[in-house]
């Protein structure tokens, strides 16, 4: 089998950076996400590929936070679209975990599939290969697995097995994983290395016929009582590696300017007001329930998986202890009326 | 039928020129763009709905209206916010961005050989519209077609040429017409539109009744006519929401699993009884 030798670590991620763009887990301030290795400062950002979760999802490398999508020119009675801004530069993120990977998948079906085609995130994604970092340690906030995500197995181009001291097992997936393989075939060894066991995981939950159960529960009381602590901060969105929804805004100046998209939240009362003053989620009862009956049921509806992949992150960010986990245990509790 | 928007950006806007603006109401004008070089971006069906935007301001979802021809983009549009004061605003040989055509459309086929029962509020009126101008152009196809539209005043009624010259005048039609309060000069009927839907009672027997209008008008009116004895399979309606992207990616203007702007904005009450009661 290819092994990566942790001491050949950085020369492997220097020489995917000559031919593209390598997003890699790092420290940064007092907080973490998948930032640019080539660029990075190596004094004081480290690598993190040894925690689980860093602290931002990787979902910014094919949906920008923010994106430029064209640019404008309006004088009088003139107006133009004056250029395009698609951008199918190569990207490699490296030590991704499963749930994140699996959170790909979800953009991919959302932005590729039913119909229509968004071209900016198809340009990002043609030219982008993952690399995993396949999890045999779960963390005290992680259930991927209850999701049907498979720690041990992320949905990549390149899986990374983590053996101790010694390296990473390395096994291409996909084509586009072989090609870049044999990029760096030089730097990678031929022995033949176990991978851990895996660990059981702290945290027990059971999805199993909770999309169906929802279907049932629009009207339920629990909404009222477990959105009774929601703030409507939009963390939970902001942090979620799964969460797609965008806005489409306009930056002007003069007879110039551009269009964007931002990342939004469904947490928020203008996601959905209306210009004539209608808003079919005024509180925050309605947007909690949507946002939840999204992840767990609508989105199960219309793609057959859940829109949540168990990372975990939402449970950490939430600043009054809203848990998904939690949420999904008390709707497997609830009495339903038939 | 219906065609989708098949280009390759979805989300970029075609540039086309207003050649046409006429007031409806206080609150209401038709737009009339084509491409400079003439001719539409793209055609539409009744029913279906495109991106309208004044570059530097921003975009809204609105009906088009349909016209055999395919020679313009007509949209009626009612001033109710930002894009929509600018829209009011422009003057004829402004550029204006387009996408589309989105949505499924009304079923215009699956309606043949049926009576039909248009039932409108407001500006309502103008997505029903590309239905009955269709049913009018293929006068054949469709039976007995009745018209129930209502707005708060007489200056507030849209399409007013249509409404009291040549929709009635057409064979096996009837339109009836209301304003909410009485007024000096007004003749007509006074009232609301579902109280008027029940006076008026169209036998629901082989017909099928669309309406749109405001929410609370469409809440009443679909009481009415269940009331009445009309099966969920009988009664279509044409909702809105909040769009930005139109192609069902943006997330905001589902009703549970379905986005308004890509499966609808055209259901039937069977749908819709599938769906949480959040319309």
């Amino acid at each position: 089998m290819k092994i990566l030798s942790k001491d050949k670590l950085e020369s492997v991620l220097d020489k995917l950076a000559e031919s593209a763009q390598v997003f890699v887990p790092l420290s940064r301030a007092n907080s973490s996400g998948f930032y640019s290795w080539e660029n990075r400062n190596p004094e004081k950002e480290q690598l993190m590929l040894d925690t689980l979760n860093v602290y931002m999802s990787p979902k910014n490398i094919g949906f920008p936070q923010t994106e430029k999508m064209y640019s404008i020119i309006q004088s009088g009675a003139e107006a133009q679209i004056k250029e395009t801004f698609e951008d199918s530069n190569p990207r490699i993120i490296f030590g991704i975990r499963a749930c994140d990977a699996r959170a790909i998948r979800c953009l991919d079906d959302v932005f590729l599939t039913r119909g229509y085609t968004d071209s900016f995130y198809q340009a990002r994604r043609e030219n982008m290969v993952i690399i995993a970092n396949a999890c045999y340690s779960p963390g005290p906030n992680c259930f991927c697995a209850a999701m049907g995500v498979n720690p041990t197995e992320p949905e990549a181009d390149i899986i990374i097995r983590d053996t101790g001291d010694s390296g990473y097992i390395w096994e291409a997936q996909t084509a586009k994983g072989e090609e870049l393989t044999a990029g760096i075939s030089s730097l990678l060894e031929e022995k033949e290395l176990k991978a851990p066991e895996m660990k059981p995981f702290p945290t027990q939950v059971d999805y199993s016929g909770v999309a169906e159960k929802l279907k049932g529960m629009f009207e339920h009381p629990l909404w009222e009582e477990m959105a009774q602590t929601c703030q409507n901060c939009g963390i939970c969105t902001y942090v979620c590696p799964s969460c797609h929804c965008f806005d489409i805004q306009v930056k002007s100046w003069g007879d110039e300017g551009y269009r964007y998209r931002c990342w939004d939240s469904c947490m928020y009362t203008e996601y959905t007001a209306e210009a004539g003053g209608g808003n079919p989620r005024p509180t925050t009862k309605e947007r909690f329930r949507n946002r939840f009956l999204h992840k767990l049921e609508f989105f199960t509806e219309r793609y057959g998986y859940p829109l949540c992949t168990g990372c975990g992150r939402c449970i950490a960010a939430c600043p009054t202890g809203i848990n998904i986990v939690k949420i999904i245990d008390q709707v497997k509790e609830a009495s339903v009326d038939d | 039928m219906t065609d989708k928007c098949s280009c390759e950006q979805p989300l970029v806007p075609t540039i086309v020129e207003v050649v046409d603006i006429k007031d409806e109401t206080p609150d209401v004008k038709s737009f009339y763009c084509r491409l400079s070089e003439g001719g539409v971006p793209f055609n539409v069906a009744p029913g279906q709905c495109a991106m309208v935007s004044c570059l530097p301001v921003g975009e809204g979802m609105f009906s088009c209206t349909w016209q055999e021809e395919q020679e313009y983009l007509q949209f009626a549009i009612k001033k109710v916010g930002l894009l929509t004061d600018e829209l009011h605003a422009i003057e004829v040989g402004q550029k204006l961005g387009v996408r589309g055509p989105y949505g499924n459309g009304f079923p215009v086929e699956e309606c043949q050989g049926k009576d039909m029962l248009f039932i409108a509020g407001g500006i309502g009126l103008a997505p029903l519209r590309s239905f009955i101008k269709y049913c009018f152009k293929h006068r054949e196809d469709y039976g007995k077609i009745t018209i129930v539209y209502g707005s708060r005043s007489y200056a507030d009624l849209c399409f007013k040429e249509e409404l009291f010259d040549e929709w009635p005048a057409i064979k096996d039609t009837q339109v009836y017409v209301t304003i909410d309060n009485p007024e000096e000069g007004w003749a007509g009927h006074v009232g609301f539109v579902p109280a008027y839907v029940e006076e008026i009672n169209p036998n629901p027997q082989g017909l099928m009744a669309v309406t749109c209008g405001p929410p609370i008008m469409i809440k009443f009116v679909l009481q009415s006519l269940e009331k009445m004895g009309y099966t969920d399979q009988q009664v279509i309606t044409t909702l809105e929401m909040r769009m930005k992207c139109g192609i069902g990616k943006c997330g905001r203007c589902n009703i549970g699993s379905e986005y308004i702007c890509l499966d609808g904005p055209v259901f039937n009450l069977a749908q819709l009884r599938q769906l949480p009661q959040e319309w």
